[in-house]
């Protein structure tokens, strides 16, 4: 809401400095986002009448004028324009003035000729985009008035954003209530007067209020023998401040009554209202009504309108129609000034994405009561600009009308919830002072008769709030916060996310965060597996248009970006909720946290060191070996699995028992392709909510051993097909007569030494027992067993 | 019976000569072959030993003493001379060449936290110290959490505070719901009233999350991240609102920062406040000489503080408008307010009995304030070379 100063100082007086008037409204929680000073680039033009005017020598387009701006001597201008005559009056730029275009303005010689000044059209003034010729001024203006105050453009516009429980701040009048409040200035309410003649308006209309839900009061005047032209300088200036364009007289009444005090009001040409019947009806299902934007909308049984004896003529308390509008050649005017339920508003002004000056306020909530007033501000105003007679009486039903009601605060209770000590006199004061009647006080109480445009009150705490916004809030003093005695639960979740965060920082992966958007034409490219996503009504873009069933897309796509960028090595992690739109009892959809990253290029940074190694499947593995030792998981299963987008050779499932911890491995070469990846890059995407589960977080002390162990290493050749995780179950098997410690995989060979199609695994055993010094001759027999084992159960042989 | 002569001369030849052989080794590998050369197998003073077998009996006693005299000896010089060797390779090795110290370390880089995360968690730190207890909740909710059980009236302008976005409902398997009840959350306040129905009073609660709102632009994200606060229990008043509030901008911005409260709406609290802090950067001045405005620098919603700030962050030269505070000496950083009463019909809590306050910030103008970030959209870019600096 643009508000002008000059406007509301005619409405509360004495009105304080634009800064502090701003701090004023801040503080009592109306947001002043701007403060312009119109008119700026204005300072050294005044209203300048021409004297004289002769051709300059050799030039077919030049005259020297002799100007009056006021001063002594008349100055001399040459000027180009050819669309004024001598006695006209335009504005004159002295010298020294600096344009709004930044043209500076100096004496210079023009064909031999000196001139002094500059006379501006209308676009050299920052007024119009474009413009022909010098601006002709009204007859009646002041020679040497600065232009800016001739044009009334010494204003300054406080730019306000009001909350929306606050529609009475949508006016000048309204914020003059709030200053008047805030400062004890006199409001000033103009003198409304209107002359009424001739017959009496029931002869000329009428008006039926069909539908008195959606519309609790209508009130209509008739004003004949208008015409249509321009309207007063000064209006076209408050309403161009408050960012309205100046129509004519007869629409320009409307929306400068509306910006005054904050009540739409609309303009029939009563002529063209059929049978001169305003019906306000619940509007057919199917009724066409061609609004004001041209489009033609298609209504329903929801949506209230303004109709003749024959059709819909306004979509109510939102847009005009086209058929019974004002125009140029109106002469007759039915003015409407209502009451419209705000909620049927919203749904009316939603349903056809129209979002008006009108439905604005109307949805947020009018005064009921300023409705006679506004209306007769019109018919005034109008009578003044475009001549014309009101017809005698007012129609105005008013089938909604509601007393005002009652509301009780306590002020004791008031101080408890504020923590303030604020007197009982002072929150008295406050209230009366926002238009709050006192109806009754007694025993620290009192009840307060709420204004009918303070739609937002109808609680003690609404009162309250009151008492404390107008207190002020900086006048509440700080209390510290109590100390809280509850031990708080564990976050469990936290805790596992906050390990793994440990363990991939060690890794040298970063941790990202994506939209949590999916895809899911774009992510089945990449995951190359069906998916139910959950969709969205009104996504952004397509790509957007569900929730991410997996983080991997996105993780991918970020990958790409930074190889694009020169990126050579990248590991990136994320944790986040993936969406699976199946209804649960509880939940709409399934919220499945996961965690999930990437790692592509060189396993380790470049360095001398060194040789460069890629990594692989086992630098993937080894970080999450590293996590659910810390989560302290115990046994897990590797197991080959197969999924759309992992190669075949290494994709893998890692499960505790039977529970899936998660998957991970490389990257698919037809999903890379998709992405126009390299090979080589490797996935991995957990569960979170096993994890949690399963966590021991905890740490359970196990006695450190007091005997030494003996360390035996042991190289077998198998089938290649024979995997680690069944020789490795082998030597922590029973045969190994509970001695067996731990088990080290330190070798891995193929190659002609071992043959075609077998391999060599070569572990370190450590034997240990709990209460002795093992002796060689005790763990012989043991290894020998272990060594048969293997070659029953896997044709294992000993590697020579 | 005592030595001859010729076999002290013999044990004596042979016993210098193997020391001579040790005087001269050089090194470890000639020390060892002077110890073979004395003591091995056939060495020179082994020798000596094995003859005593071939002595008659009563000679060989002193015979045998002689030569393992002289092997003692030999002994003695073996170590004397393994110990200076090893001493004059210490002294070689610590007089020596030096390693190229400026060659660089292997290096282990360390994954970084986003800085999201790493907001989130030092205001999590704070809030947890100050009693705050974390809760969550989902992020497709039902419309009644997320508006209506938060005084968001059906068909009500303050619904169009927070653009929604709304699901498919025919896109869910199983349940049945009417269009428009499912959305994304669009605040983090539906966790209020899910954990009021779970919890009794006292309840003391902080909700970190992501929430969504269907707007994008170079300072706004359809996803972003809010926390939360949420204190019911007797008694809690406005001033304790504002000084919890206090203590939570100097924890996050440094114990000289100023918050000041201003008045404003949300439907879920009443009164309810905007807060700002003094702006970090300008230390609230607006510029480094000049008047203090009081005024807000414009933010067109409040409940999602994480539009950008404009400029990079840094101290403006003498005179100039702070780029970050707009010149205005403050930033808005919370809404805030006293719990308002339907909130708590809608929990089953008795408004006459208990009182509270609930707080929401953004998560990443914090970030965007502490870390100097100056684009919104950097946080869900993901550039490994902004990752990198966290």
């Amino acid at each position: 809401m643009r508000i002008s100063m000059r406007w509301l100082g005619e409405w509360v007086q004495p009105l304080p400095e634009p800064e502090e008037l701003a701090r004023l409204l801040t503080g009592a929680g109306i947001e002043v986002e701007a403060i312009e000073r119109l008119g700026q680039g204005l300072d050294r033009v005044v209203v300048g009448q021409v004297l004289s005017k002769t051709p300059v020598e050799g030039s077919t387009k030049l005259n020297l004028c002799t100007v009056d701006v006021g001063q002594a001597e008349p100055l001399s201008i040459v000027c180009g324009a050819a669309n004024y005559q001598v006695g006209d009056k335009v504005p004159t730029a002295l010298v020294g003035a600096v344009l709004p275009g930044g043209m500076r303005i100096e004496a210079r010689k023009l064909r031999g000729v000196m001139s002094h000044g500059m006379m501006c059209s209308a676009r050299e003034l920052g007024l119009s985009e474009e413009s022909e010729g010098l601006m002709i001024l009204e007859p009646d203006a002041m020679v040497g008035t600065p232009i800016a105050r001739h044009l009334e453009l010494d204003d300054v516009v406080l730019t306000l954003n009001a909350t929306p429980n606050r529609p009475d701040w949508l006016s000048h009048l309204g914020i003059a209530r709030e200053v008047a409040a805030l400062t004890g200035a006199r409001l000033i309410w103009p003198e409304v007067k209107v002359v009424e003649e001739g017959a009496p308006i029931e002869e000329k209309a009428s008006v039926a209020i069909e539908w008195p839900e959606r519309c609790g009061r209508y009130a209509a005047r008739v004003v004949e023998g208008v015409r249509f032209g321009p309207s007063p300088r000064w209006m076209q200036a408050r309403l161009e401040a408050c960012g309205m364009r100046s129509l004519g007289n007869l629409i320009d009444v409307t929306n400068y009554v509306l910006l005054e005090t904050g009540q739409p009001l609309h303009a029939f040409d009563l002529d063209r209202v059929g049978g001169a019947r305003i019906r306000v009806r619940a509007a057919g299902e199917g009724e066409r009504l061609v609004t004001l934007d041209g489009k033609e909308r298609i209504l329903s049984t929801d949506d209230l309108v303004i109709a003749d004896a024959e059709r819909a003529l306004v979509l109510a308390g939102v847009m005009g129609g086209e058929d019974a509008e004002v125009s140029e050649s109106t002469t007759r005017i039915l003015l409407e000034s209502a009451h419209f339920d705000p909620a049927g508003i919203r749904r009316s002004s939603r349903r056809h994405g129209l979002h008006t000056e009108s439905s604005h306020r109307f949805e947020r909530g009018c005064d009921p009561e300023a409705v006679r007033f506004a209306l007769d501000r019109a018919a005034q105003l109008l009578v003044q600009l475009a001549g014309g007679t009101v017809a005698r009486g007012v129609i105005d039903q008013y089938p909604g009308r509601r007393e005002p009601q009652a509301v009780r605060v306590r002020f004791e209770r008031t101080r408890k919830l504020l923590g303030a000590e604020i007197s009982d006199e002072k929150c008295r004061s406050i209230l009366r002072g926002l238009g709050f009647e006192e109806v009754e006080a007694e025993g620290g109480s009192a009840s307060y008769r709420v204004p009918s445009f303070r739609v937002d009150v109808s609680r003690e705490a609404d009162l309250v709030e009151e008492i404390a916004r107008i207190h002020g809030y900086d006048a509440i003093p700080e209390t510290p916060s109590r100390p809280q005695l509850v031990a708080p639960a564990e976050d469990r979740q936290a805790r596992v996310v906050e390990l793994a965060a440990e363990v991939f920082s060690a890794w040298d992966l970063d941790e990202a965060v994506h939209l949590a958007f999916g895809d899911p034409e774009g992510d089945a490219k990449i995951l190359r597996e069906e998916g139910e996503y959950l969709l969205l009504r009104n996504p952004l873009a397509e790509h957007q248009r569900a929730m991410r069933i997996s983080l991997l897309p996105a993780l991918l796509r970020t990958a790409v970006e930074n190889l694009n960028r020169g990126v050579e090595r990248l590991g990136l992690w994320e944790q986040g909720k993936v969406f699976l739109p199946r209804a649960t009892r509880d939940a709409p959809v399934r919220e499945e946290e996961r965690i999930a990253g990437i790692l592509l290029g060189p396993a380790l940074p470049r360095t001398w060191t060194e040789p460069e190694r890629p990594v692989d499947f086992y630098d993937v593995k080894g970080m999450l070996e590293a996590l659910f030792a810390e989560l302290r998981l115990g046994e897990l299963r590797w197991v080959p699995v197969e999924r759309g987008f992992l190669h075949p050779r290494s994709a893998c499932e890692v499960r505790a028992g039977d529970v899936p911890l998660g998957i991970l491995g490389e990257l698919h070469p037809l999903s890379a392709q998709a992405l126009e990846l390299p090979r080589g890059v490797f996935v991995f995407e957990l569960f979170v909510e096993p994890l949690v589960r399963l966590a021991r977080l905890t740490p359970r002390y196990q006695g450190v051993p007091r005997f030494p162990a003996v360390l035996r290493d042991i190289a077998v050749v198998v089938p290649r097909e024979v995997s680690a995780a069944e020789v490795e179950a082998v030597l922590r098997g029973p045969k190994g007569a509970g001695l067996v410690e731990s088990v080290l995989l330190f070798d891995v060979y193929e190659g002609p030494q071992v043959g075609e199609g077998r391999k060599s695994l070569a572990f370190a055993i450590r034997y240990r027992h709990p209460d002795r010094t093992l002796s060689d001759r005790e763990i012989q027999p043991v290894h020998d067993a272990l060594v048969a084992e293997l070659h029953r159960a896997l044709g294992a042989e000993l590697r020579g | 019976m005592s030595l001859s002569p010729e076999q002290r001369a013999r044990i004596e030849a042979a016993r210098d000569a193997a020391l001579a052989e040790i005087e001269k080794a050089s090194d470890e590998q000639a020390l060892e072959r002077a110890r073979v050369f004395a003591l091995g197998k056939s060495g020179v003073v082994s020798e000596l030993r094995r003859s005593i077998g071939r002595l008659p009996p009563e000679e060989r006693k002193p015979f045998g003493e002689a030569v393992n005299e002289a092997i003692a000896a030999v002994e003695v010089a073996l170590s004397r001379r393994k110990e200076d060797l090893e001493q004059q390779r210490l002294m070689a090795e610590l007089t020596g060449p030096r390693i190229d110290v400026t060659l660089p370390g292997r290096p282990r880089n360390l994954g970084r936290r986003h800085p999201i995360s790493r907001a989130i968690r030092d205001l999590l730190r704070i809030l947890e110290r100050m009693g705050f207890e974390v809760a969550q909740g989902p992020e497709v909710e039902l419309d009644y959490y997320n508006f209506e059980a938060l005084n968001f009236p059906k068909d009500h302008p303050a619904r169009d505070m927070q653009d929604t976005f709304f699901v498919d409902e025919r896109s869910i398997v199983g349940g049945n719901f009417a269009p428009g009840t499912v959305l994304l959350r669009t605040h983090t306040s539906p966790v209020q009233v899910r954990e009021l129905l779970r919890r009794r009073p006292p309840v003391r609660i902080v909700a970190p999350g992501r929430v969504y709102r269907c707007d994008s632009d170079q300072t706004h994200s359809p996803m972003f991240h809010q926390i939360e606060g949420l204190y019911v229990d007797c008694r809690v008043s406005f001033a304790e609102l504002k000084g919890t509030l206090a203590e939570v901008a100097r924890a996050i911005f440094g114990p000289e920062v100023r918050t000041r409260f201003r008045p404003s709406f949300f439907p879920f609290t009443e009164p309810s406040a905007e807060v700002d802090v003094s702006c970090v950067i300008c230390g609230g001045t607006g510029r480094s000489s000049g008047a203090d405005l009081h005024l807000a620098a414009p933010t067109p919603d409040p409940l999602r503080p994480e539009e950008s700030i404009g400029e990079p962050a840094r101290a403006p030269s003498d005179g100039e408008t702070c780029r970050v505070c707009k010149g205005t000496g403050w930033l808005e950083i919370l809404g805030a307010g006293m719990v308002d009463p339907e909130v708590f019909r809608h929990a089953g809590y008795d408004p006459e009995s208990v009182s509270g306050f609930a707080f929401g910030m953004g998560v990443e103008r914090i970030a965007m304030l502490r870390y100097g970030i100056d684009d919104l959209r950097l946080f869900f870019e993901n550039d490994s070379r902004f990752l990198a600096q966290f």
